[in-house]
């Protein structure tokens, strides 16, 4: 089934990429891959391979691509008559996915060191942190300020100071151990 | 806009929405997307642009690969919400997207591949009518509002929805509504599918086999089934198989996991049933043809198969018992199966059979594997025994009123379901599909017919409350055991159905998934329940047992040399 991809920004105006084409393509970007066209419109848009029921799927814009090469002919990747989308589905996989990101996103510290945040990341194994700007907050009482000794502890109940101490030179003599061992 | 004209195509007009459906596949997705100087953002999928230019945007994006220009984004710092104009982009890329098409769509049940189907076709009759462009300019003007603002994002996937959403909506049903995980969604799916294929299986065709010889029946349902899903299938899928062993492979396919089972199962079938019994055969050639979503009817088929040599052997064998001895065995046997299945499916399911008889273990492991084994537990039970009565006949006479009763079972049970939430109903109906079974056995095996009603509505509760159902569910058995059976049988019931409520639980826990644990574990509860009643059955049956084993396992070879060693 050919295809129509007439008009648009795309340079190769003119020229259609058929669905279902595998094709070899590099892209200006110097990056190559091999795909099969899902469909073509403004960007040609390229499925990736496809391994078992899940695959890769590029949009790449036609004017991109530097040079391709044809592998062969399969069909239609997509039917879409058939083509089924839930909604639901897709509200909860994005909202599951931002909250997620967003605890993801809140767990990396703005402005401190590699060494910072994985001291950061090995305390929040054990006890709950959260970052204070540079300054890790552990159970929202005691403060571990740059550099992250065990002297920099402060605040909180001796018994939580003590506590966090302790951690915090327990993981930092793994992280050591850990560096020392790569 | 000169959209509006390109859309009049057909073709083109198709194309769209490919791109449309892509886009909308990977909402919700990790992806990265390569800038024109080389930078690298990732972030989620929000939305995107269908306007003439193809923008996009992310959420929690983040500036992996610094390119040449300076962007005004910090390196590792995260934006709320990057919009990525279309002149901007190289590609978007988004990897491990699971296409409905492929691993959903194709597992889609009977329902909701009607759905779809008429998803599809009144969709594109809308898009034509209403003049697509104009929709879709609609939509995309959503979008670009959500480009400015970008909180919006449900009003424009609900705008691009809105093609469909009246038509969706029905096979919405079907899907859990919170998924977080795909194969969970497939799960789901299965399990609709099952029902729909039982209903049509054990509804229509059943009475076909009760026939025995009567396949045809059988078969025109299936066909039936495959109009409607060959609409579905994408050609390759269903061709390519067929030339080959049929429809089990091109389900190994889609699903790869979950299919596998289906496959071995009729592989197994047929090498047993090549030289035996013609018509499985028969039935096989015809079921390439109806393809990939009937899976469920493979596996009912390959049941049947399987209940049919056993069937014959006790009949001919153990005239007085045939009752029982048959009614244990094609439960049995279709246990085993599972098992071995789920033996290859996930290894550390094997670890509960040993401690318990074939019927726990086999249901144990079909935990774990939630959907691949939620059907084949219905469909089994429900075929070997409508299989098994034409040929014992008038032993079964009660019997073969009583699957008359199906339908109506299935029909109560359902209605619960609906009281329920959406995703509840092929649950609830999945139950009632199980509870079918048992009513059989009870009243092939005590005549008390009673015993059926007693149960269904037990099911329906248990749903709601999965330990709760298991304790109700269980009493009623023992207790129509008790009358019938001798005090023997209750004493052995009951500490044996024990040990399995704390078992399957734990099951539920680690194995069904997050969302769908409250729904999807109650039929496995029920499937659980089911061995609770086969346990105490055992006593009596044990001499028509050792004489039934010997049967199935050369019918079956590997796959029950895993599970016999």
């Amino acid at each position: 089934m050919a295809m129509e991809g007439s008009n648009i920004t795309n340079s190769s105006s003119g020229e259609d990429f058929a669905v279902g084409c595998l094709l070899s393509i590099k892209t200006t970007l110097g990056e190559e891959f091999n795909g099969q066209v899902m469909t073509f419109d403004r960007p040609s848009n390229i499925l990736g391979p496809k391994h078992g029921p899940k695959r890769n799927i590029r949009f790449l814009k036609a004017n991109y691509i530097k040079e391709f090469s044809l592998l062969g002919q399969a069909e239609d990747p997509l039917d879409i008559k058939k083509c089924y989308i839930d909604l639901h589905s897709l509200q909860a996989r994005e909202e599951l996915a931002l909250r997620q990101a967003e605890a993801d996103a809140e767990r990396i510290g703005v402005g401190v060191t590699a060494e910072a945040q994985s001291i950061f990341d090995a305390l929040s194994k054990t006890l709950p942190v959260r970052w204070d700007k540079t300054v890790i907050v552990v159970m929202n009482e005691v403060r571990v300020s740059s550099p992250y000794l065990a002297d920099c502890v402060s605040g909180g109940t001796p018994a939580a100071n003590d506590r966090v101490k302790k951690v915090l030179e327990l993981e930092r003599k793994r992280l050591q151990a850990r560096g020392a061992s790569r | 806009m000169g959209y509006k004209n390109r859309a009049e195509a057909e073709t083109e007009a198709c194309l769209n929405e490919a791109l449309l459906f892509a886009t909308m596949c990977i909402i919700g997705l990790p992806v990265d997307v390569h800038i024109r100087d080389g930078s690298v953002y990732f972030g989620t999928f929000h939305t995107a642009s269908f306007d003439k230019e193809n923008g996009i945007v992310l959420k929690e994006a983040r500036l992996t690969k610094k390119g040449k220009s300076s962007a005004n984004v910090g390196n590792g710092s995260v934006i709320e919400t990057l919009v990525i104009l279309s002149v901007d982009i190289v590609q978007v890329v988004a990897k491990g997207v699971l296409f409905p098409v492929d691993g959903v769509a194709a597992n889609i049940s009977g329902d909701n591949a009607e759905a779809a189907v008429t998803n599809a076709s009144s969709s594109e009759i809308a898009v034509s009518e209403a003049k697509k462009s104009n929709m879709f300019t609609v939509d995309r003007k959503k979008s670009n509002q959500n480009r400015g603002s970008a909180k919006n994002k449900n009003g424009s996937s609900q705008g691009l929805m809105l093609t469909r959403a009246g038509k969706d909506h029905e096979g919405r049903k079907m899907p859990p509504n919170d998924i977080v995980n795909v194969m969970e969604f497939e799960h789901g799916k299965r399990d609709g599918v099952n029902i729909s294929k039982r209903e049509a299986s054990s509804g229509d065709s059943v009475n076909g086999r009760q026939t025995g010889e009567d396949w045809s029946q059988g078969e025109q349902d299936l066909y039936k089934h495959k109009f409607e899903f060959q609409r579905e299938k994408s050609a390759d899928e269903v061709h390519s198989p067929n030339a080959i062993t049929g429809p089990h492979l091109s389900e190994a396919k889609p699903v790869a996991e979950g299919r596998v089972t289906v496959k071995l199962l009729p592989n197994g079938v047929s090498c047993n049933s090549a030289g035996e019994l013609m018509k499985p055969d028969n039935q096989y050639c015809g079921r390439p043809a109806s393809v990939g979503t009937t899976s469920p009817i493979a596996v009912c088929a390959s049941v049947s198969t399987y209940s049919n040599p056993t069937v014959d052997v006790p009949s001919e064998s153990l005239c007085s018992s045939l009752a029982n001895s048959t009614d244990a065995v094609s439960p049995r046997i279709s246990e085993s199966n599972r098992s071995s299945k789920a033996f290859k499916l996930n290894p550390g399911a094997k670890i509960f059979s040993p401690s318990f008889s074939n019927p726990i273990s086999a249901t144990a492991p079909a935990v774990p594997t939630a959907a691949s084994m939620a059907y084949i537990p219905s469909n089994a039970p429900a075929v070997p025994v409508a299989a098994v009565q034409p040929e014992v006949g008038i032993p079964f006479a009660p019997r073969s009123s009583v699957p008359a009763k199906y339908s109506p079972y299935s029909n109560l049970t359902a209605v619960n379901g609906g009281s329920g939430s959406q995703f509840l109903q092929p649950v609830v109906r999945h139950m009632g599909s199980r509870a079918q079974p048992q009513p059989l056995r009870y009243s092939g095996q005590y005549h008390a017919v009673q015993a059926a009603p007693a149960f269904v509505p037990p099911n329906s509760q248990s749903v709601m409350v999965g330990q709760l159902g298991q304790l109700m569910y269980i009493q009623p058995v023992s207790h129509d055991l008790v009358p019938s059976a001798a005090a023997i049988s209750s004493v052995s019931a009951r500490p044996m159905s024990t040990p399995h409520q704390v078992q399957y639980p734990k099951h539920q826990g680690s194995a069904a998934g997050q969302t769908l644990q409250l729904c999807v574990a109650p039929p496995f509860v029920a499937g659980g329940q089911q061995p609770f009643v086969m346990p105490s059955h055992i006593p009596f049956l044990q001499p028509p047992i050792p004489a039934i084993r010997p049967i199935p396992v050369p019918g079956s070879n590997t796959l029950f040399n895993t599970k016999f060693p």
